[in-house]
């Protein structure tokens, strides 16, 4: 932009072009502060540089180690283990579901009516839907016992607050033309439930029950750390004896199973839909 | 007219067989997993005791921590105090605090790669085409490793701290806000950027002028639902060993100290709820200023 056409522009409206020098300082000062912040908090948790550096190598090494991926000679093991992580991610799901069943009914605005009491129960179910899934399993494994028991139960309890929620939600945006209809034809509750209620609403909890199911399924693979089962602790164990070959293995098979899973829910999501 | 219903009958006939047959087939294979699902973890497993329901009674009955209300306000010594359940309190408030540090260093940073990431993975802003297919496809590796199984390869790596946490967590959030930021990066306006194109801006000015105003807050917003997972998260890494006040959960473990597990809970469980509080206004407050 030629010099004079810029002068006149500045001239005219010295704001377009630039924002005041008040509003530049105040967002310069906010940033420098923000970083400043960043760095304090860095500091406090003691973040070294050098010991980053000692780390990057040591990963380096790692990643080194994990080429050419090996099963150690014990496939049948992993597998089994593998089987079990699904078997704790599927248990877990249907228990989540069953319990929440009833909870997102109570959850419902649809259902109870009262706005005091529906917010209470939310909030009450919102308390619970932050803590994940290991932090159960630590205190789980702690009182059944090593074994994928706790696994299970951890899963149902991460999960419960979440689909129940979901559930609620769906049971409040089904249509209630449909439930009016079959009622109107001289129907019993019951009836109107399944032919009025069911046809909307199953389609949707059992979509978002598989969309638990391929989370539990991730989550799962890591509950064997602190003992509860599955694939988790058997690479908890080589990583600990730095097998990298194997810790490579491990993750790659569990990755190509999450794949499988995701995919074959993702067609029968689609189906349902 | 009679074989019009006859047809239309058999049709019927026919498609409530195959429907019926469907769902029988669905509930078979859905039955015989559940079976085996529930055998292979061995759920109703007498040799872990059985009895589910009552061992998980057993269990809730051992966190209680025996609360007595004429006791409440007694000092540490007295069974049944406020004081002797939360006995560590300023500890673990300093350790639920390196927990929050952990997620606000993690997500600010991850932010700052996905951003850098977002750019190179973009149709409309990286013509080079092997670039965008690389980036994109270490974007989806991080998303499919489990942060916990990533954490526990960096704090072999890192050694037991919190670095190792906020390393796993930065990997983690820019896998996840590096492609939203993309998809956010494809849906802007074009016009803007072609207006800088033709008063002859560099790439750098693109992103600067035509991009960045336009982009900023839903980035930030995304970033702000990412720290609530990330808090979530980090709480959970401590577990592992990658510091926070999940150590001290494994450590009241250690000393199968049920009540003091609840309490540190009860302070995970206030945190996420404060910060979630927190970001929700901030993304309401960025929303409001973007209708203005």
């Amino acid at each position: 932009m030629p010099r004079q056409a810029y002068d006149q522009a500045l001239a005219i409206a010295p704001d377009a072009l630039r924002a005041p020098w008040t509003r530049r300082a105040r967002d310069a000062v906010l940033l420098i502060l923000a970083l400043a912040a960043l760095v304090g908090m860095a500091i406090d948790l003691e973040l070294a540089p050098g010991a980053l550096m000692t780390g990057f190598g040591k990963l380096g090494r790692f990643l080194g180690e994990m080429v050419p991926p090996s099963s150690g000679g014990q496939s049948v093991r992993i597998l089994k283990a593998l089987a079990e992580t699904f078997a704790m991610a599927f248990a877990g799901t249907v228990i989540a579901a069953v319990v929440a069943l009833p909870l997102g009914v109570i959850g419902a605005k649809t259902v109870v009516a009262n706005p005091a009491l529906h917010f209470a129960f939310r909030r009450f179910l919102d308390i619970f839907r932050g803590v994940p899934a290991l932090v159960w399993a630590l205190i789980l494994v702690s009182a059944f016992g090593l074994g994928p028991f706790a696994g299970v139960v951890a899963l149902a309890l991460a999960d419960i607050p979440n689909l129940a929620k979901l559930f609620s939600e769906a049971l409040e945006n089904s249509d209630p033309k449909p439930i009016e209809g079959v009622r109107s034809a001289g129907a019993s509750p019951l009836a109107v439930m399944r032919f009025g209620l069911a046809p909307q609403f199953a389609p949707v909890a059992t979509s978002q029950t598989l969309f638990f199911l391929e989370g539990n399924f991730r989550n799962a693979g890591v509950l064997g750390i602190v003992g509860a089962g599955g694939i988790g602790f058997e690479l908890d164990e080589r990583i600990r004896i730095f097998a990298f070959d194997e810790v490579a293995f491990i993750i790659l098979l569990y990755m190509v199973a999450v794949a499988c899973l995701d995919t074959l829910s993702r067609a029968l999501r689609n189906r349902l839909a | 007219m009679t074989t019009a219903i006859e047809t239309f009958e058999r049709d019927r006939r026919r498609m409530l067989i195959r429907q019926r047959s469907q769902a029988a087939l669905g509930l078979a294979i859905f039955t015989i997993l559940l079976l085996v699902s529930f055998q292979r973890s061995q759920f109703f497993g007498s040799d872990i005791g059985g009895d589910p329901l009552g061992r998980m009674a057993d269990f809730l009955q051992r966190m209680n921590p025996g609360l007595k209300p004429e006791l409440l306000l007694e000092d540490r010594q007295t069974r049944g105090s406020l004081h002797s359940w939360f006995y560590a309190l300023p500890i673990w408030l300093r350790a639920a605090w390196q927990t929050v540090e952990m997620a606000i260093l993690a997500t600010a940073l991850g932010s700052v790669l996905a951003l850098g990431a977002s750019f190179l993975t973009a149709q409309n802003l990286m013509p080079f085409a092997p670039v965008r297919f690389v980036v994109r496809r270490i974007l989806e590796a991080i998303r499919t490793l489990p942060d916990l199984i990533m954490a526990l390869i960096l704090v072999a790596a890192f050694g037991v701290g919190p670095l190792a946490g906020v390393l796993t967590l930065t990997i983690s959030t820019l896998g996840g806000l590096g492609k939203l930021f993309a998809e956010i990066n494809e849906e802007i306006d074009p016009r803007q950027l072609e207006a800088l194109q033709a008063a002859g801006a560099g790439p750098l000015k693109k992103i600067r002028y035509g991009v960045m105003p336009q982009v900023l807050p839903n980035y930030a917003s995304y970033a702000l639902i990412r720290l609530e997972g990330n808090l979530a998260g980090a709480a959970a890494l401590g577990i592992v060993g990658a510091g926070g006040i999940g150590l001290e959960l494994q450590r009241s473990i250690t000393y199968t100290e049920f009540d003091t597990y609840l309490a540190i809970l009860l302070i995970i469980i206030a945190m996420i709820f404060l910060i979630d509080l927190f970001s929700e206004a901030v993304r309401h407050r960025l929303i409001g200023l973007e209708k203005a």
